[in-house]
């Protein structure tokens, strides 16, 4: 069955969007899995690394995609050309969008669309977008074309975060070892916590677990670690991995950076040999469900 | 010279932290609430009632020519004022079943089910587990649910807590003997003594039990107390007086009437004694030298003893610390003398 990893926090700034690009890239240009990503962030820098995406002229600042390579005006009388993750809550069809590495696929955002949708309170609506995208990804067409689904959400625990939430399987937490990231831990668990009374025993949500990410050669950072690594039961959910800070992570994500992903550094740079143990980490436990607990438990 | 830093994640944080993962694991999957339909939820046909009532006899009326006609109408008519609350605000806990291919098993809100019936509706709340629980988990689940429930005899809980020992006895594979107050205390999740009550009352005699079983002995507490009575008559005027409605601290008088005699019984010469054996006279402390020149001199007057006056002779009378020195060291050679 297709697995879908969200990466959520709603901390800003942990590393979400930079951990889906990662995820998004070990698996597509790594292990060659047919591989969807999906952009739930109105600030659409996940989709912006993939396609071109443009100033939206009716909202100042809003991103919407760019027109499909697809489209054709005189054929798609019913369609607009553009096309995002937020359709499904129009109930408007999508159309995902190839990008410059094969085996990847994106459902960029549409800020405008996307912040509307965040912003129901409406009971009955509310519902309806916390169920949408578990529906969508339910469909045997999105299922079949995909090994694996990698979602990035907005740094919020609204109705966009709780729908990718209840659409996935697996949930990564990066997070800093800091403060409020802390905090912020604690608010994404409640979250998982949740979710997972809901769950059947065919239907887990799993969480991988919290990615300590950006940590630096401090003491607080250090200490904050080993922190959750002595707390009853959260030690089982600290990663085993840990992402430095490094300014390769961001200079990589440069619009005219060379090479473009991690992954075509060479095979025993520092950086990439970090990050993609922590991908792989990441992939065996997303493939061995089910496997890795039964050993646990014995 | 700087301080050391040192930087902790906060106690509060961390129990927060834990508590999360912990309730996640705990309950994974079990908390599922949804509104299930009435038609769908059948009885687990291994679960023994105690309602004669059916569905049916909801839905389609009760059979008049049915054994239990008499019966059942009583149970329709005590489910009436459940129905009309679930009628205006809906059942306040919602059920509990399970997936039982597609229709959901009750494991507990039997009367709520039946009054929401009862009540026209067509769907309830309900918990949704996903397969059948084990014996143990079903009865303490059942447990749980009716903990709250003010209409529950002493009688019905006792049997619903035997058979949640006997699952655990089975399940740890231990005797029912071997289930201490403690292992029940966590079961329930009770406090020792109310658990030691339920023990207590659990092993009581044949007797006490059938006053409980017809709902004539109805307090925990109160039948406890008389279980641990001994000797049969106190025992027995404590469970007239507990029918006729005596207090728990007049069934503790008479239960202490029980401790006298049997106290007699064993030994008339020792007295009843709390905590650690005595095994030391403490002679008391006085403010007033006469009063402790008067002991003194009173004991000197003992034949044995003569030989000492010369010490006391010149004592200081007025000296406190000089008088508690003298009276020690007579003491001491008293002791000595075994008089």
């Amino acid at each position: 069955m297709t697995k879908i990893i969200v990466n959520a926090t709603h901390k800003g700034g942990e590393g979400k969007t930079t951990n889906s690009i990662m995820l998004a890239e070990y698996c597509a240009l790594v292990k060659k899995y047919k591989t969807l990503i999906i952009d739930m962030d109105p600030q659409a820098n996940f989709s912006g690394r993939y396609i071109q995406m443009e100033y939206d002229p009716a909202y100042r600042g809003g991103k919407i995609p760019a027109i499909h390579p697809d489209y054709e005006s005189n054929v798609d009388s019913e369609w607009d050309g553009r096309s995002s993750i937020a359709n499904i809550f129009y109930g408007e069809e999508v159309v995902p969008y190839p990008t410059s590495i094969p085996n990847l696929e994106l459902l960029p955002a549409h800020s405008h669309k996307l912040q509307e949708a965040e912003a129901v309170t409406k009971n009955e609506v509310l519902e309806k977008v916390h169920l949408q995208l578990k529906r969508f990804l339910e469909l045997p067409d999105v299922r079949d074309s995909y090994d694996i689904i990698i979602i990035d959400t907005p740094p919020s625990k609204g109705p966009l975060t709780i729908a990718a939430v209840k659409a996935a399987s697996h949930i990564v937490i990066p997070a800093q070892m800091e403060q409020f990231s802390i905090e912020g831990i604690y608010g994404m668990l409640q979250l998982w916590k949740q979710e997972s009374y809901y769950r059947t025993k065919n239907n887990p949500i799993d969480l991988i677990g919290i990615l300590p990410n950006q940590v630096r050669d401090i003491k607080l950072h250090k200490q904050f670690l080993e922190g959750l690594k002595m707390m009853k039961g959260v030690s089982d959910y600290v990663m085993p991995r840990v992402i430095k800070k490094r300014a390769i992570y961001t200079e990589i994500l440069v619009e005219d950076a060379n090479p473009k992903s991690i992954f075509e550094l060479p095979p025993h740079n520092v950086a990439r040999l970090e990050y993609e143990s922590a991908c792989q980490y990441i992939m065996e436990r997303v493939f061995s469900h089910g496997k890795e607990k039964s050993i646990s438990n014995q | 010279m700087a301080k050391k830093k040192v930087f902790q994640i906060s106690n509060a944080l961390t129990e927060g932290l834990e508590e999360t993962v912990s309730a996640a694991h705990n309950y994974s999957g079990e908390l599922r609430v949804e509104a299930i339909s009435l038609k769908k939820i059948e009885l687990d046909p291994e679960n023994p009632r105690d309602m004669a009532l059916t569905f049916e006899d909801l839905t389609q009326g009760i059979d008049k020519a049915d054994p239990d006609y008499q019966r059942k109408i009583e149970e329709r008519t005590s489910l009436q004022t459940l129905a009309n609350s679930v009628r205006e605000q809906g059942i306040i806990n919602p059920i509990m079943v399970y997936k039982q291919g597609d229709k959901y098993r009750l494991i507990a809100g039997e009367r709520r089910t039946l009054a929401s019936i009862l009540a026209g509706k067509t769907e309830v709340q309900a918990k949704i587990l996903d397969s059948k629980p084990d014996e143990l988990k079903i009865s303490l689940l059942q447990w749980m649910e009716n903990v709250e429930r003010k209409d529950l005899s002493l009688w019905e809980r006792l049997m619903n807590l035997e058979k949640i020992l006997s699952s655990y006895a089975t399940h740890k594979k231990v005797t029912l003997q071997d289930i201490t107050p403690t292992d029940i205390g966590r079961l329930l999740g009770c406090s020792l003594p109310h658990a030691m009550n339920f023990t207590a009352v659990l092993q009581a005699d044949a007797t006490l039990k059938s006053h409980i079983r017809v709902n004539k002995i109805k307090n925990l507490e109160k039948a406890a107390l008389i279980a641990g009575i001994q000797s049969d008559d106190v025992k027995q005027s404590a469970i007239e007086a507990c029918m006729e409605g005596a207090t728990l601290k007049k069934l503790k008088s008479i239960s202490t009437q029980d401790k006298a005699k049997k106290t007699l019984a064993v030994s008339p010469a020792l007295p009843i004694t709390r905590g650690r054996q005595m095994t030391l006279v403490n002679l008391g402390t006085t403010k007033k030298i006469p009063v402790a020149r008067l002991i003194i001199d009173s004991v000197l007057q003992h034949e044995k003893v003569t030989h000492l006056r010369k010490h006391f002779s010149d004592l200081n009378w007025a000296d406190y610390k000089a008088i508690n020195h003298a009276f020690k060291q007579l003491l001491l050679t008293l002791e000595k003398l075994e008089v």
